[in-house]
């Protein structure tokens, strides 16, 4: 467990880093010779400004603040699972360009559908297929949202 | 009655709109109810159809699920003692005792008549207090609107975050994700690392699907596989419509919530939460018999719920005259709206005034078909929390990926809305609130221009903020509301801090 102070400490030092490339990009942005008039860059410089000083109070406080108690979990966080499901996501990104929709929706239907604990088979296999073509067809054919039916487009 | 209201009454009223608002009820209902869904899910869930529907249509089909969204939340509150939406967490504390006692269906009751006269005060509210503020901020000028946007977002931080700073930070965000893309005022692209797609700047609705979806959808893997079940519980419901001394006891507490909610509800950021608690605790103030408050008393349910609902009305407010959003769902409402090619703001009222009484009217049909539907339907509606969690979050899921890739028919969104989702987790580890960074998103082109146009106009003399009596006014508002956070962070810390030495 990791407690408050801890965490904001990586908050700010992540800021700050943040900060830094934020305020790079932005000297870099390109000028214009308009007279009288603000430049492209003036927002971000702003933002820069409130950021830096926003994360600063932020370290500030935790300078300040004295040790604090490890915070407390109600429920378990199960890390083993959150990362399959990560990847499984990540997987999904990938292939729903190439694959489309319906044929990326259903595994990561499946996929989800056993992480958050189903585990017969039948319904993992039914209810990913029935509700990832259902999903398909309605926001297809009915709401007319062009879908891309990939690798099995031409079946619906 | 101005030609315009009469016009803005038979849009709302076309067969076609009150469909909408009924399907809209009937969903809010379902996935109020459900722990895990909040109203923002819901509206995620519907999101698509908003973009091919007619605008009228898709803000009717949102401000039922709005309205019945809160009810909604009630209903598990009171079952389950787990509040299907946090505005509802205040109803728990008397409805589920009542539950316990075998009242649940009268508690339920309760809920729904006092949402239904808490929505329909606050419908006069925005009917009545709309046009006016929307004729006031017609003499607003771009000094003016940036205050008013600056107010917006302090006010919003303040109220959203335990600590000032990481609300401010949340914001501060928000305002450097819409610096990537144009420049509002030259076209100059910014941030853009020649990536095409970015040109158009960061849709604040594939933020929001990212935010507030992925977070939930990991909050309910962690709570599933702690409950080990996915299954939820079926009770029995007897009498639902709330007697006549039921309806006597509710007479102060609805006034109180309703008066409190529709308030509270102007405030951007409050929100339903706040003004649940703060009608409950009045109203336990000026009761007759608070000890029964706790133990299952009609006051205590009807206060928040009245309170609740009314926030619906009084957040509209803000957002069609000022182009102001209070909350998640009325940022989302002007997602739709600007989709559609149409700018909430006192402009509306000019532009477009026979739709902006058509939302109007709209908003009083959901308070309307909110109390039918949760009436008639109430036994079947209970029946959804049997449905398993195994299925309806992949739903949710997949539903997502569709709502983000529809925005602009592009799979980019759609990596953008899992970044917003790893982001979303990042800030709830971390304890940034993301309302704040999702309202500057909202906001932060607005401000950008409004403050770079009133620098433009007056040569770059800041003093053109000062001389304005009308941005005099929210620059103090806003150094109020700052001050005032600052307050109650002190004291909560002090309080820690004594009970820590204790």
């Amino acid at each position: 467990m990791i407690n408050m102070r801890t965490r904001n400490l990586v908050a700010s030092i992540f800021l700050l880093f943040l900060c830094g490339g934020y305020a790079y990009l932005t000297v870099n942005l390109p000028t214009r010779a308009i007279e009288n008039s603000t430049q492209p860059s003036f927002f971000p410089w702003v933002i820069v400004i409130l950021l830096t000083g926003l994360t600063f109070l932020l370290l500030i406080q935790v300078a300040t603040s004295g040790k604090q108690p490890n915070i407390e979990r109600k429920n378990q966080v199960p890390v083993k699972r959150l990362i399959y499901g990560l990847l499984l996501s990540l997987a999904y990104l990938f292939a729903l360009p190439k694959l489309g929709f319906v044929a990326a929706n259903i595994p990561l239907f499946g996929g989800l559908m056993y992480l958050y604990g189903e585990r017969r088979p039948i319904w993992i296999g039914l209810g990913s297929i029935i509700i990832s073509v259902m999903v398909f067809l309605v926001f297809r054919k009915i709401f007319q949202i062009i879908l891309p039916g990939g690798v099995l487009g031409d079946i619906f | 009655m101005s030609p315009d209201v009469l016009d803005g009454l038979a849009q709302a009223s076309q067969l076609n709109t009150i469909f909408a608002v009924a399907v809209g009820c009937f969903i809010g209902l379902v996935v109020g109810m459900i722990p895990g869904l909040t109203i923002s899910t819901g509206i995620i869930i519907v999101l698509p159809l908003t973009f091919v529907l007619s605008p009228e249509i898709s803000i009717a089909l949102l401000l039922g699920l709005y309205v019945s969204g809160m009810t909604g939340g009630s209903f598990s509150a009171i079952l389950l003692n787990i509040p299907g939406t946090p505005s509802a967490s205040a109803t728990a504390m008397d409805g589920n005792p009542m539950a316990k006692n075998g009242e649940a269906g009268r508690a339920m009751g309760i809920a729904i008549v006092s949402s239904f006269f808490g929505g329909l005060f606050s419908f006069l509210c925005l009917f009545f207090v709309a046009p006016l503020l929307a004729e006031i901020a017609l003499k607003f000028q771009s000094p003016d609107l940036f205050s008013l946007v600056f107010f917006g977002l302090t006010i919003i931080c303040s109220f959203a975050a335990k600590s000032l700073i990481k609300g401010f930070l949340s914001a501060t965000l928000g305002l450097a994700i819409i610096t990537v893309g144009q420049d509002p005022m030259m076209g100059t692209h910014r941030f853009t690392f020649g990536e095409v797609n970015l040109i158009g700047g960061i849709h604040f609705l594939t933020a929001l699907i990212g935010l507030f979806a992925i977070p939930q959808l990991v909050d309910n893997f962690t709570e599933l596989i702690n409950s080990n079940s996915g299954r939820g519980v079926v009770t029995k419901i007897r009498s639902v419509l709330p007697n006549f001394s039921d309806l006597k006891l509710m007479r102060l507490p609805i006034s109180i919530g309703a008066l409190v909610g529709s308030f509270l509800g102007i405030l951007p950021g409050a929100g339903g939460p706040i003004a649940a608690f703060i009608s409950y605790d009045y109203s336990r103030r000026s009761s007759s018999d608070p000890d029964r408050f706790g133990k299952g008393s009609p006051e205590g349910i009807a206060a928040p719920e009245s309170a609740n609902n009314a926030v619906t009305g009084g957040a509209l407010i803000p957002m069609m005259t000022l182009g102001i959003p209070g909350d998640p769902v009325t940022a989302i409402l002007i997602g739709a709206l600007l989709i559609h090619g149409l700018t909430p703001g006192p402009l509306l009222f000019i532009e477009n005034a026979e739709f902006a009484y058509g939302v109007i009217f709209s908003f009083f049909w959901a308070n309307i078909f909110n109390i039918i539907i949760a009436l008639i339907f109430l036994r079947l509606i209970v029946k959804v929390l049997t449905i398993p969690k195994t299925l309806l979050m992949p739903s949710i899921a997949i539903l997502c990926v569709i709502g983000s890739y529809a925005l602009r028919n592009n799979f980019f969104d759609v990596y953008v809305m899992f970044a917003f989702g790893m982001l979303g987790l990042a800030m709830r580890w971390l304890e940034i609130p993301i309302v704040p960074l999702l309202l500057a998103m909202v906001l932060g082109r607005q401000l950008e221009e409004h403050l770079r146009v009133s620098l433009i106009a007056s040569k770059n003399d800041v003093s053109i903020f000062f001389t304005s009596p009308f941005s005099l006014f929210f620059l103090c508002l806003a150094t109020g509301s700052i001050i005032w956070s600052l307050r109650v962070e002190y004291k909560r810390r002090q309080n820690s801090n004594y009970h820590v030495a204790l």
